[in-house]
């Protein structure tokens, strides 16, 4: 089986402070604090990684192949996910400001999945640079696939099918599907990706990344795309005040009854 | 005769009151140990013996009575604030200890600004300090990436330091004065003078004394004129390490102060800049103070990096915001610990001193054997953050996946041999093994040749302030049968 990973490199956004908030040339300048894994993607990543540890018992292995759209600042991220051995690591190669461009990516994306004959593709379900949760089921749309949302878990079973476990408003559901399938990953209990050691990362980090000029994947959804290139135009502050009460008298105990009563019974009662 | 655990607790409870005295299972878990056995606390692991309890003291008579109990008794004492410490000295090693809190000693006693100088209890933490300081156009000067988590007077015991050393020092340069509970009972305050020649500068035993000589209550510290915003920040990129430490040597002997003087290695750079750093090494400077002296200080060292011919300059607001957002506080601590779970990759520290003639070789050395001798390592970095007259420090960072062993070896499989070749190579450097972390529980080996011939005056301290051996048994002073 064939599974494609899509990821995007973000800046720690965080990391900005209120000056930082800008808009110059329909651009906020993100560009002087460090970068990281988009955490949804992150999970993402380490989701499949598990998945083929789980089929090479069932199954025998999978075929990993990770890919990001950007210019070569990504590349030691690409390295990294070759030193925990997927197989391929692919960049799309943009220079361009695509934040806000879900539909680009994901013209890209399906250009990539048709030429490179993948099977599953799992994604985060957005970045919080765009947070356009848009682009998996785009690329799901162009590729005329089903698509999972809020996964949480992968496994693998017989017969070239996956067991998909995806949280709904109500509940979870565990449903086994057989692929294509596109899967967008939502808040998974992990999220971290682990880490190569320095021995894989200088055993299989030698591998090139390989670079795909847009050009040779798709060719005709260059109106569609601009069309709907939005512009960043203006940012307003999100008010983030909250209302507090401090509750005063009493001993710790009295404290701790009136909080429950007051605050918390009712909150506990609707979960 | 020894008491037994239930005995000390019923005590306690008396000399204090038994809201005091804390005895829940899970806080005494918890409490023996910091953040060195982190790994095995996570997986909920616990080899050290459970303290009889942990107490709360509110005042230095407190604290003078829990210790003359436990003098009397020879009952293990381990001294906490912050609880941020690192290298073990929290760690209790004796059965039965107590476990003597000064957290809730947190009143800021005075600040003095006509003199100069604040007076807070142990228990205050370093942030609300500054912040209050800052608030008044003041600030201690003092930075350590603990500063969200410490307490002052943790901070004291282990000889912490800080960010901007360069220009305000290390803690040893800032107290004036303070407050310690030896364990036969008896309360010492050191007054608070500029200088004096009156005999040794006995601040210095209780300054490092990790909880292991006596119990700090209250401490004075200077305060200096604050000017944000006046900083200047610079930064470069360059190619190897000895360059650099020639440029820090360069800047440091010109005597030119910096608040910060950094320099990283290539893998500790792309950790915490891998947005600019392209695989080279990164020097940062900041020069802060009044305007005049702030402009001159960064002036002189953009001519004397400019010299070296060897450095590009990269855009100030890069170091900025790196800098603004370098400490920790409890939310990190918080996610570091889910990411250890899940990933099983944990990161350690050892930090080190050596005068200018040495210090390149020993970077050289350490970073080779660890990456040849230790096994699953993910990153082996290595940066110089506090720089000297005389020489610098360097703080050796490694990432390790914890591997085919249970969280009960991760130190003797990972942590300790590492600190074994960076202890050991400095050390024939000529070098310090503790540059500030403290000695705590797990350098405690190699005391004896840190001090060499000096080891006696080490020694007659313990002898002479804890004579029966309570204070914080296994720190700085090996436990020995
Ligand atoms: C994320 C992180 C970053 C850090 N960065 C730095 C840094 O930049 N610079 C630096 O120097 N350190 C650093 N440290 C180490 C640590 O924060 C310092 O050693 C700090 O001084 C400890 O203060 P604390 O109040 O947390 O003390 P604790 O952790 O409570 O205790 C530390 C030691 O001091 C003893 N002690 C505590 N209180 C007293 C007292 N009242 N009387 C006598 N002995 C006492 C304890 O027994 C123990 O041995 C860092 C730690 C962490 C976790």
């Amino acid at each position: 089986m064939k599974v494609l990973t899509c990821f995007k490199v973000v800046p720690d956004l965080t990391l900005l402070t209120d000056e930082d908030w800008q808009v110059v040339n329909n651009q906020v300048d993100v560009g002087f604090v460090k970068n990281d894994w988009n955490p949804f993607d992150e999970s993402a990543l380490e989701m499949t990684l598990k998945l083929s540890e789980l089929s090479e018992s069932l199954s025998g292995s999978m075929e990993l192949t990770a890919v990001s759209v950007g210019n070569k600042k990504i590349d030691s991220f690409l390295k990294t996910l070759l030193a925990l051995k997927f197989q391929h690591a692919v960049r799309i190669e943009a220079e361009q400001d695509l934040r806000f461009n879900p539909h680009q990516i994901a013209a890209w994306l399906a250009g990539y999945v048709k030429k490179s004959h993948q099977d599953v593709v799992v994604m985060g379900v957005q970045s919080g640079v765009g947070d356009n949760a848009q682009t998996p089921l785009l690329l799901a749309e162009k590729l005329g696939w089903p698509s999972i949302t809020q996964v949480i878990g992968i496994k693998p079973e017989k017969n070239g099918c996956l067991r998909v476990t995806s949280q709904m408003d109500d509940g979870v559901l565990e449903q086994v599907i057989k692929p294509p399938v596109v899967l967008s990953v939502g808040n998974a209990p992990n999220s971290f990706l682990r880490v190569p050691t320095l021995k894989d990362k200088l055993n299989y980090g030698k591998k090139s990344v390989e670079v795909i000029i847009p050009t040779d994947i798709i060719v005709d959804n260059t109106t569609e795309a601009e069309i709907h290139a939005p512009k960043l135009i203006k940012l307003s502050a999100i008010e983030n005040q909250r209302d507090s009460v401090k509750i005063q008298d009493g001993t710790p105990s009295d404290k701790a009854t009136i909080l429950f009563n007051r605050y918390l019974k009712q909150r506990l009662k609707k979960l | 005769m020894t008491l037994k655990r239930e005995e000390i607790v019923q005590t306690l409870e008396k000399i204090l009151s038994p809201e005091q005295v804390v005895t829940e299972l899970s806080v005494l878990k918890e409490s023996s140990i910091d953040r060195f056995r982190r790994f095995e606390g996570y997986h909920g692991v616990y080899l050290q013996p459970f303290p009889a309890a942990v107490v709360y003291v509110n005042n230095s008579q407190e604290v003078s009575e829990v210790l003359k109990f436990a003098n009397e008794n020879g009952i293990n004492i381990v001294p906490r604030t912050g609880q941020s410490a690192t290298e073990g000295g929290l760690e209790t090693a004796a059965e039965n200890s107590i476990v003597l809190d000064g957290s809730r000693m947190n009143k800021i006693v005075k600040i003095d600004p006509y003199n100069m100088q604040a007076t807070v209890q142990c228990g205050v933490p370093l942030q609300k300090l500054d912040d209050l300081l800052r608030e008044q156009g003041f600030t201690t000067g003092h930075s350590p990436q603990s500063k969200p988590l410490a307490q002052l007077g943790g901070l004291v015991a282990t000889r912490s330091i800080g960010q901007l050393s360069t220009l305000y020092g290390g803690i040893e340069d800032m107290v004036v004065g303070l407050e310690a509970v030896f364990p036969n009972g008896q309360i010492s305050k050191i007054k608070n003078v500029p200088r004096r020649a009156a005999g040794p500068d006995i601040r210095h035993i209780v300054i490092g004394n990790e909880g292991a000589l006596c119990f700090i209550t209250e401490v004075t510290v200077k305060i200096f004129k604050f000017f944000p915003e006046n900083n200047v920040y610079l930064g470069y990129t360059l190619e190897n390490m000895k360059t650099g430490f020639e440029i820090l040597r360069e800047v440091m002997v010109n005597g030119y102060r910096p608040s910060v003087a950094r320099l990283y290695d290539p893998e500790d750079a792309a950790y915490h800049f891998s947005h600019f750093s392209e695989g080279k090494c990164v020097l940062i400077f900041i020069a802060e103070g009044a305007k005049p002296l702030a402009d001159a200080t960064a002036g002189a060292i953009r001519e004397i990096v400019d010299e070296s011919g060897a450095c590009t300059p990269v855009e100030p607001k890069l170091i900025q915001r790196w800098f603004e957002n370098l400490n920790w506080d409890p939310s990190d601590i918080a996610e570091e610990k889910k990411e250890i779970i899940e990933t099983k990759n944990i990161c350690n520290t050892t930090e080190i001193s050596s005068n200018w003639d040495r210090i390149h070789d020993i970077y050289e050395v350490c970073m080779e054997r660890i990456r040849n001798e230790i096994p699953d390592l993910t990153m082996l970095g290595a940066h110089s953050s506090h720089s000297y007259l005389n020489g610098t420090n360097i703080y050796f960072v490694y990432f390790y996946n914890v591997v085919n062993c249970g969280a009960e070896e991760e130190i003797t499989k990972y942590h300790l041999p590492i600190k074994k070749i960076v202890v050991e190579e400095t050390i024939k450097a000529g070098g310090s093994m503790c540059h500030h972390h403290g000695v705590g529980k797990h350098r405690t080996h190699w005391i004896k040749d840190e001090y060499g011939s000096s080891y006696y005056m080490l020694k007659t301290l313990k002898d002479a302030f804890d004579p029966n051996g309570i204070m914080n048994k296994g720190t700085i002073f090996p436990i020995e049968d």
